[in-house]
């Protein structure tokens, strides 16, 4: 038997797959023809996914230069009749607001989907920003799973719900479901591929005042029957128990969590349930059916109260004499848990927790200060540790030129290398947004004096990092620009971009040179350099920061995983460093404390290098005081 | 009918965690089994703490374990699997791997590793029942230090606690490794049931 994959037609059969994986089958099964986007976590994999079998299935399958472009792709597609989607993280959809909002009015003709990828507890992320109220503004529908079972129902049926209602329809993901892992049932997969037809529609499609003025009605009548539709959506399930007191309002995947916590609790019978799959607009006639047969309400919903304040408006409205609570009880900050969701009920229907909570506190706070500091850190050989560790040291150069109490001030950028703001690099200042160190830095040229370098990656660079070096140009804002280019966006997973010199679906692209568009942009001072030539790199970095205007490095050297990944394919052998003893000083310390490889441990007192880990990328050897790191040749 | 099996793998990036879950899911699914997990990645780079979840069962819904509610839990990594103590009940099965990966911090004199005896002194306060085995040298024996991950597997299931049949799980591994280095890993798994079930008894 052939082993089922994401592509498998075969409707019934079950498959074990992370809800990423899910959310792109149901796009599969839609029958998707064109879909867009931009990596970032906790979305990326959607992408991949339909990537990986593009061409297969016949799809068109890009990753974009950012989010805005991701969702214009996807919007243009279903002008022209064809089902299409974008895909981002939380807050790519903040790139992507511009034409997202004037989308609502356009509405849509191929179904047309945006997925956003929340990041409750911002595990990877700047923010917890909660995607709901961008939605709202817009006049989207949002669909919200309570599983990945269901993040696979949902987004094939929110192509069909767009073309029904001709709106854009947002699927709202949060980590633990594009992150979540489970079996689902797969559906049947639609082989329908559409013609693409533009047709010329002014009043539909030029937006300047007069359409604006024509088209918001439209959209809020549109919206006006989404809002009808949704009571009889099977995602949106009320569940009245005899003679409860207590309903609970749970949105998404609360959903799951609810569940659990009242079986924990033993109250399954006790409560009734609202179970929420489309909190934009919410289901106003169950919310109301609920309100009229409890005392008191929960609201359960991960980030902010959205679902709360509106069943609040809706009980105002209808002068229901209900106490309704939610982020009275139920944590605004982080992750939901189902112990968070087991205490908030528990507390409203004073029940006996299952579990002695306060005990599990304590031995954890008797547990933490025992277990070792492990954060994520820069991979051995990684060739960011080396662009950090030269622009210190060039930098701090400069810096006493500017006077003894002067540090260099370093702007820094969404990518791996923000985990040098940990020790021993110390080397990031701020970190705001995609290309905000390019932005900020412009603006700290103007109102502060001292070395000011600011360093993004080369997809970062791509995404959002040309205008903020124009403006650096216009402007005359005095600052140094490196371009920290290992040709992946690494963090991510290696997605191919601009630079790479290929695209989603494999075929060959024109490799863009940051350099080149540098140059372009009227940048009097470019250099390449290769980081892990160190006193080069310093010397360059250092001549860009005394360069009087805006100054480019690009420090080139690709990403250690991929080095190794393609030395293996080329069965080539990587030599390792070690420490000479007789050499070495054991108190000296230099190698650790500058560069914090993961590599290079203590033992015994005596500072080694694990060859297991090194890569031989010798930049440690190339900074130790005593010469006592060697090349393991033989 | 299973109603709730939960497993909590903890370790760091690069000890291959996401992949036993992966390995252990497919099995349930094979098997007929429900399956719910979720993974955290710290920021998705090497090195740092990784969990995962896999929970078998008909009345399993969220994709994290409730506190407490951990049926066993595998440590990839001592510190890792006492960092994730309050998931134990004294019902608990816990399998440990005694080989420490340091952080880099230790180094740079920031954070402080605890001892082996410190971290098995303070798991039975939530746990009965703790096994240790070095996976590591299991591994070696078996032909590569790369199928810890594998060797620990073994361990999980000569516990015979666990819903999956034994051959499903191994078969899941033939299918998943590329045909050259499947026996080796078939190998490890072998090893670390037996040397586990060896110390069970």
């Amino acid at each position: 038997m052939k082993e089922l994959t994401i592509s498998s037609d075969a409707p019934g059969e079950r498959l074990f797959v992370l809800g990423n994986e899910a959310i792109a089958r149901g796009a599969i099964e839609a029958g998707v023809q064109v879909a867009a986007a931009y990596p970032g976590t906790p979305s990326s994999e959607i992408l991949e996914t339909l990537a990986g079998v593009a061409k297969e299935l016949d799809m068109y399958v890009e990753w974009s230069t950012n989010e805005k472009v991701a969702f214009e792709v996807a919007l243009a597609a279903s002008i022209c009749g064809i089902r299409a989607m974008a895909s981002m993280k939380h807050v790519g959809v903040n790139v992507a607001h511009d034409p997202l909002i004037t989308a609502g009015y356009i509405g849509a003709k191929g179904g047309l989907v945006l997925v956003s990828a929340d990041d409750p507890w911002a595990w990877s992320s700047q923010n917890e920003q909660d995607n709901r109220y961008i939605a709202l503004q817009g006049y989207i529908p949002v669909l919200e799973p309570s599983s990945v079972q269901e993040a696979k129902d949902m987004m094939a049926d929110a192509f069909k719900l767009s073309e029904e209602f001709r709106h854009l329809f947002m699927l709202r993901s949060v980590t633990r479901i594009g992150h979540a892992r489970s079996d689902i049932v797969l559906g049947k997969i639609s082989r329908e591929r559409r013609k693409g037809q533009f047709t010329k529609d002014r009043t539909w499609l030029v937006y300047t005042p007069r359409e604006a003025r024509i088209n918001k009605p439209l959209m809020l009548e549109r919206f006006e029957k989404i809002k009808k539709r949704v009571n009889t959506l099977v995602y949106n399930q009320l569940k009245l128990a005899d003679r409860a007191r207590l309903g609970i309002i749970a949105c998404g995947l609360s959903y799951s969590y609810t569940l659990e916590a009242v079986k924990w609790l033993g109250i399954e019978d006790k409560v009734s349930i609202l179970k929420i799959g489309t909190p934009n607009p919410l289901p106003e006639e169950l919310v109301i059916k609920l309100l009229k047969s409890v005392k008191e309400i929960l609201v359960v919903e991960e980030l902010e109260p959205f679902v709360e304040l509106h069943v609040k408006a809706i009980a105002g409205e209808h002068n229901t004499p209900v106490k309704i609570h939610g982020k009275d009880l139920v944590p605004v900050v982080g992750e939901l848990s189902t112990r968070r969701v087991t205490e908030a009920i528990a507390h409203l229907t004073k029940s006996k927790l299952p579990v002695d909570f306060a005990q599990l506190d304590k031995l954890e706070q008797e547990t933490v200060p025992l277990l070792p500091w492990r954060p994520p850190a820069l991979c051995p050989g990684c060739s960011h540790r080396a662009s950090h560790y030269a622009i210190r040291v060039a930098s701090r150069r400069v810096a006493r030129d500017y006077g003894q109490e002067v540090e260099p001030i370093y702007p820094g950028d969404i990518g791996c290398y923000s985990l040098a703001y940990n020790p021993p690099q110390e080397a990031v200042d701020t970190i705001i947004c995609m290309g905000g160190s390019f932005g900020i830095a412009n603006g700290l040229a103007h109102v502060v004096d001292a070395p000011i370098v600011a360093h993004l990656g080369d997809s970062t660079f791509f995404h959002a990092g040309i205008p903020p070096l124009i403006n650096a140009v216009y402007n005359k804002a005095n600052i140094t620009m490196v371009i920290l280019d290992n040709s992946a966006t690494a963090m991510t997973g290696f997605q191919p971009h601009p630079g790479t010199g290929y695209t989603a679906m494999g075929d060959e692209a024109i490799q863009l040179k940051p350099e080149d568009i540098a140059k372009a942009c009227g940048v009097k001072f470019v250099e390449v350099v290769d980081p892990f030539d160190l006193k080069k790199a310093t010397e360059t970095i250092e001549k860009a920061i005394r360069f009087d205007g805006p100054a480019v490095v690009v420090s080139r050297r690709l990403c250690a995983m991929i080095e190794q990944r393609e030395k293996r394919k080329r069965k080539e052998k990587v030599i390792p460093y070690y420490i000479d003893q007789d050499k070495c000083s054991p108190k000296c310390n230099a190698c650790i404390e500058l560069l914090g490889c993961p590599a290079i441990i203590k033992q015994d007192g005596k500072t080694i290098i694990d060859s297991s880990l090194c890569t031989g990328c010798g930049i440690c050897a190339q900074i130790c005081p005593y010469k006592a790191i060697i090349e393991e040749r033989e | 009918m299973i109603k709730e099996f939960n497993i909590l793998i903890t370790g760091v990036g690069g000890q291959g965690v996401i992949l036993m879950s992966e390995l252990l899911g497919k099995s349930a699914v094979k098997d007929g089994l429900k399956v719910r997990g979720s993974e955290i990645l710290g920021m998705a780079v090497r090195g740092g703490s990784v969990t995962s979840a896999i929970r078998i069962g008909d009345e399993v819904y969220g994709p994290l374990i409730p506190l407490g509610k951990c049926d066993i839990l595998i440590g990839m990594e001592p510190s890792e699997a006492l960092r994730n103590i309050t998931y134990l009940s004294k019902s608990s099965l816990v399998i440990l791997n005694t080989v420490a990966t340091v952080p880099f911090t230790v180094s740079l004199g920031q954070s402080k590793y605890p001892g082996l005896d410190e971290i098995l002194g303070k798991l039975p306060q939530a746990s009965d029942r703790v096994i240790k085995l070095d996976a590591a040298q299991l591994a070696q024996q078996a032909g590569s230090l790369l199928t810890t991950n594998i060797v620990m597997l073994g361990a999980l299931f000569s516990t015979e606690q666990l819903p999956i049949n034994t051959e499903t799980i191994k078969e899941t591994i033939r299918a998943r490794f590329p045909a050259k280095v499947a026996p080796v890993n078939i190998k490890a798994f072998d090893l670390g049931y037996e040397v586990c079930r060896q110390a069970v008894k």
